[in-house]
């Protein structure tokens, strides 16, 4: 247990040496920007998706393909700022972004 | 047991194997009609239970799914999973991965249904259009209290009782209907065979008497040879009769058991037997010890002599001989006939076997002597070569 424990400090520490993270280097930036928090979104996708894996394949449809037609955000923000423009990482980085983002809002364990 | 309720063809043991049989079929098809009724009965009461339950549980379902939404929107802030004590519950996502539960055992959720009891409980699914924090399913558990699965078992018990009982009075009544007529017809076979015993009493000691009674020595050559071929065939009858009359009644009244003389009544029979072996011209050798004693029915030792006498005359050849021992536990008689083979011995003593078609009689002599042998307990034993000759052997207090 204090062998974990101390892994993940260590992980932490490096992560916290190399700045910021993926998620946080491309989401959350611009996110931080908008009236919106990221976590509002993450639950309109779990309202709409349901489970881990649907949630990430919409939510990397979305990032791949940024359609209005497709977007779970309201009217009002939408016409105030327009649609997300597409993402520019590889899909392996897409894939530890969203697991990232996954991670820090899902409601497995949370729940009292 | 009295002889008036004895029946010549064993109709009574007849009747009751077809009893046996008929009520056997007969129950296992009401069985299996009781039992496909009860299962649908039981399904339906289920079915009426869970229709009865499944508005109570839509109930709660919508008050969690209330309590969902709630949690979903204040999730930031708030994140106590909404409880009650009148249900348990739990969440699955769209691909059925549990996300809280508060169930007794998460393990028996089947998602593709709507209600059902499993383990003493009644789960409800419900699926959501909004999954509230990624809720697809809602379930909704209750305990089964049981009362109507008691209900439908008393039920099915007692009016499956009734139904049964109804069955098998009406099986019986319509048994019975089917039996008479053949019944009736055994019933008159029955009693023809036994006025005929006895009616064939008088007039064979008729014969048998008034033959006895005529001087021989004043006939003539030619008469006399025909008085003695009617005084045999007349034996031959009173042999019949008494068989007939054995299987008929004396073997189902009570033995008049005593200290036998088994060496004079042995003589005496062979005396008797003489008379229808010269026909064929057969001679009788004896061996006869004096005073042999055995504890039996003298008539019915008489039946067992009588009968073995008469097949070793009757299977003989012509100018044969019958040795006839007797020794104290033992009496042998020994043919010269036509013998049996192996197979055939085995199967002798049952009643009706002919093995030789020409030579008469019912086939039911061995079958006699078999029976009074098994009522007293003796050892009889039969060795034979085919062509050779038969010989029977008789052993008591072995």
């Amino acid at each position: 247990m204090g062998r974990i424990a101390v892994t993940i400090l260590l992980i932490f520490s490096a992560l916290q040496g190399s700045g910021m993270n993926i998620y946080e280097r491309n989401c959350v930036k611009c996110h931080e920007n908008l009236p919106v928090s990221l976590d509002k979104f993450f639950f309109n996708y779990l309202l709409k998706y349901s489970s881990e894996r649907q949630v990430k394949q919409a939510l990397r449809n979305y990032l791949k393909h940024p359609r209005r037609k497709a977007s779970l955000a309201t009217e009002e923000l939408l016409e105030r700022y327009g649609i997300m423009p597409k993402s520019n990482l590889s899909d392996e980085e897409l894939r530890k972004a969203i697991d990232i983002y996954w991670d820090k809002y899902k409601v497995f364990g949370k729940i009292e | 047991m009295s002889a008036s309720n004895v029946t010549a063809t064993g109709i009574n043991r007849s009747e009751r194997i077809t009893l046996i049989r008929f009520i056997g079929l007969y129950s296992f098809l009401v069985l299996m009609i009781l039992i496909l009724g009860s299962t649908i009965y039981f399904k339906l009461q289920k079915d009426l239970m869970l229709q009865t339950k499944r508005l109570e549980l839509e109930e709660y379902s919508k008050e969690l799914i209330d309590g969902l939404k709630l949690l979903h929107i204040y999730f930031d802030r708030y994140r106590t999973y909404p409880r009650n004590s009148l249900y348990r519950s739990a969440i699955y996502d769209a691909d059925h991965v549990q996300i809280f539960s508060t169930l007794k055992d998460p393990q028996g959720v089947q998602l593709d249904k709507v209600i059902y009891t499993t383990d003493g409980v009644i789960q409800y699914i419900h699926v959501l259009d909004s999954y509230y924090l990624g809720t697809k399913y809602t379930v909704v558990e209750i305990d089964d209290d049981k009362v109507w699965f008691k209900e439908a078992w008393r039920n099915i018990l007692l009016y499956g009782g009734v139904l049964l009982f109804i069955f098998m009075a009406a099986g019986v009544v319509l048994m019975r209907l089917f039996l008479s007529p053949m019944r009736e017809a055994i019933h008159l076979l029955d009693r023809f065979i036994k006025d005929t015993t006895h009616e064939l009493n008088t007039p064979v000691s008729a014969i048998l008497s008034n033959i006895e009674m005529i001087d021989q020595k004043r006939l003539d050559e030619k008469t006399a040879r025909k008085i003695r071929r009617i005084e045999i065939g007349a034996r031959t009858i009173s042999t019949i009769y008494q068989d007939l009359t054995y299987l008929a009644l004396d073997h189902q009244i009570v033995s008049e058991d005593r200290d036998t003389d088994v060496s004079a009544l042995l003589k005496e029979r062979i005396e008797y037997f003489k008379i229808l072996g010269e026909s064929k011209k057969i001679t009788f050798k004896t061996d006869i010890q004096p005073g042999v004693k055995l504890f039996i029915d003298p008539a019915k030792l008489a039946r067992l002599i009588d009968n073995l006498l008469s097949n070793a005359i009757k299977y003989n050849r012509r100018g044969g001989t019958v040795y006839i021992a007797l020794h104290p536990k033992e009496l042998v008689i020994k043919d010269t006939g036509i013998g049996m083979e192996k197979k055939e011995i085995a199967e002798a003593f049952k009643r009706y076997k002919r093995f030789k078609s020409g030579a008469g009689g019912f086939g039911i002599g061995l079958n006699i002597v078999a029976m009074i042998a098994s009522e007293y307990n003796l050892d009889v034993k039969i060795e034979s070569k085919k062509g050779q000759g038969s010989e029977v052997f008789v052993k008591w207090d072995v």
